[in-house]
């Protein structure tokens, strides 16, 4: 008897639990129209996705957050974003651990410091970083490739998040778990997921300020002069003779050329393969006579590393993605012309 | 002095009590050499010295140098060599070698940590049965078999070339589209035609 009145309390108490946080989850819904319940997860999702990239881009910000990957320590970076008086986007990230790494972005010029060479820029819009660049610039740019759901709420750097699932189409590509602040829609979260649903790289944002002007660091770079933009090569136009026939759903050829690696037969041909989120290294090379260097799987960080030989040519694929997906692109590699 | 030594106590850990505590640092010599024992001192405790602890020695050396009676090598004193000045600006044609070969030293270690921890780098892919395709399985350590101690060392040249590349290439892949195209190279015009011949073996 003692046991089931105890034990209807304990009911009773859930149950008004429930109560007070369904209570508490209507009004915080009754706040932001995003969360409506009218919403698909993909509509939801999209939404907030729409949020975050207005946010990203138009925001003046600073966030700080620290980067973990296996086998890495933990590296803390310090992102501030900002609009100049002319509408120019500034950018800077620094990386806060040791020697450090500090990228400075001004509209379309990115400016490089490193500890241990000169400083450089790059013509580019963004920076290249630890941070899923096109994920939180323009996400609804990767729709060919993947999918978005809103999945629920949750607590995140002490604030209100709202989690959205991104899944390839095809489910051959890690997932990525995005946890955005309900107040401006900028990232508290980012992780990266195999496919047994083991994370394997995590961005997790500490601290989060959005300002109404931008830092007076980001306006002093202004009147700062920046290393000149670096000269490419150009590439040369070589006639690909072969085609990889099985790429993940979305994805596409964005690069091919030739060139000379610090290895052993030296020359290379290169393909680059992006969906937009994840970008992926082909290289073809002659195989070895040696079979033990022909066959080789790695992982390096969040990095997958793997050469076969098909035929008498070695494929190595470099990238974020599943060791299956990079052996089957490997393999699929057949001659076009003959 | 006691509260000059307490300022830049506090400088080196970051913190400003004087404002003119740089510029005592510039003309004080005295303070200057403190300032950078206190460094030493600190990293010392927190164990962070580097391995080849850069004590100033130079002024000892170039005194020595100085008194040295007999010359064995030509005549040339510490300050000759070249140190500083010999870095390739990253910015010419090479440049983009220098960022290759920084990161490349980086790799290896990293690749050689990974390998005593989990075996699982250099381990050569399973055999993929034939007709199926992505039916590797993801790094099994099952699958080990010891390879010879060279070849590991080749690998690990070749990986870390990949890898840098690869992340070179990533780093470039915007930046190309901004770019108007100038002349063409030699090295890359070679580099295609040899390869052009090497291509005619491709796959059967």
């Amino acid at each position: 008897m003692r046991i089931s009145l105890s034990n209807s309390l304990s009911i009773a108490i859930r149950v008004l639990i429930i109560v007070v946080c369904s209570l508490n989850f209507t009004q915080i819904q009754a706040q932001t129209d995003l969360s409506q319940t009218s919403l698909t997860p993909t509509e939801g999702a999209n939404a907030w996705l729409a949020k975050l990239a207005s946010a990203k881009n138009n925001l003046n910000y600073q966030i700080s957050f620290v980067v973990m990957k296996p086998g890495i320590e933990a590296q803390p970076f310090v992102w501030r974003h900002g609009i100049s008086p002319d509408g120019v986007e500034l950018e800077q990230l620094d990386e806060l651990n040791g020697p450090g790494r500090e990228v400075i972005r001004i509209g379309n010029k990115v400016s490089y410091f490193e500890s241990d060479r000169p400083p450089y820029s790059l013509a580019s819009g963004y920076i290249n970083g630890p941070l899923p660049n096109v994920l939180l610039a323009d996400p609804l740019s990767l729709t060919d490739a993947y999918q978005f759901a809103l999945v629920g709420r949750s607590r995140v750097s002490g604030k209100v998040a709202h989690q959205i699932r991104v899944v390839s189409k095809d489910k051959n590509r890690y997932r990525f778990n995005l946890w955005l602040d309900q107040k401006t829609g900028l990232p508290l979260k980012i992780n990266m997921v195999d496919l047994e649903g083991q994370t394997i790289e995590q961005i997790q944002v500490t601290d989060l300020s959005v300002t109404e002007e931008p830092d007076p660091y980001l306006i002093k770079l202004l009147s700062t002069s920046l290393p000149d933009i670096v000269q490419l090569p150009p590439k040369a136009e070589i006639e690909q003779r072969w085609q990889l026939d099985f790429l993940p759903e979305g994805m596409k050829q964005i690069n091919h050329d030739v060139r000379r690696l610090p290895v052993e037969g030296g020359l290379v041909e290169y393909v680059m393969l992006s969906d937009g989120l994840v970008d992926v290294s082909v290289y073809l090379q002659q195989a070895f006579s040696n079979a033990a260097q022909n066959e080789i799987l790695g992982r390096i960080g969040s990095e997958i590393y793997l050469t076969r030989q098909q035929g008498n040519v070695l494929v190595t694929v470099i990238g974020k993605l599943p060791a299956k997906t990079a052996n089957a692109i490997a393999s699929s590699l057949t001659r076009t012309i003959p | 002095m006691t509260q000059k030594q307490e300022n830049l106590s506090a400088f080196v850990d970051g913190e400003v009590q004087d404002e003119n505590i740089v510029s005592s640092l510039v003309d004080d010599a005295e303070m200057a050499e403190k300032w950078q024992r206190y460094h030493l001192i600190r990293q010392g405790l927190r164990k962070e010295l580097p391995k080849q602890a850069n004590f100033d020695v130079s002024g000892a050396i170039a005194s020595a140098l100085e008194s040295e009676p007999t010359i064995l090598a030509p005549r040339k004193t510490w300050r000759d060599a070249p140190i500083v000045s010999n870095v390739i600006p990253l910015v010419r044609s090479g440049g983009q070698l220098a960022i290759a070969a920084s990161v490349a030293v980086a790799m290896v270690i990293g690749v050689q940590k990974l390998n005593q921890e989990e075996q699982q780098i250099f381990n050569p892919a399973p055999a993929v049965v034939p007709g199926i395709q992505g039916g590797l399985s993801p790094v099994s350590l099952e699958q080990t078999q010891p390879l010879p101690r060279t070849d590991v060392r080749e690998q690990q040249r070749r990986i870390s070339a990949y890898l840098n590349d690869h992340r070179k290439q990533v780093l470039l892949k915007d930046s190309q589209r901004f770019l108007p195209t100038g002349e063409s190279t030699d090295e890359v015009d070679a580099a295609g035609s040899e390869l052009g011949q090497e291509r005619e073996n491709f796959p059967e």
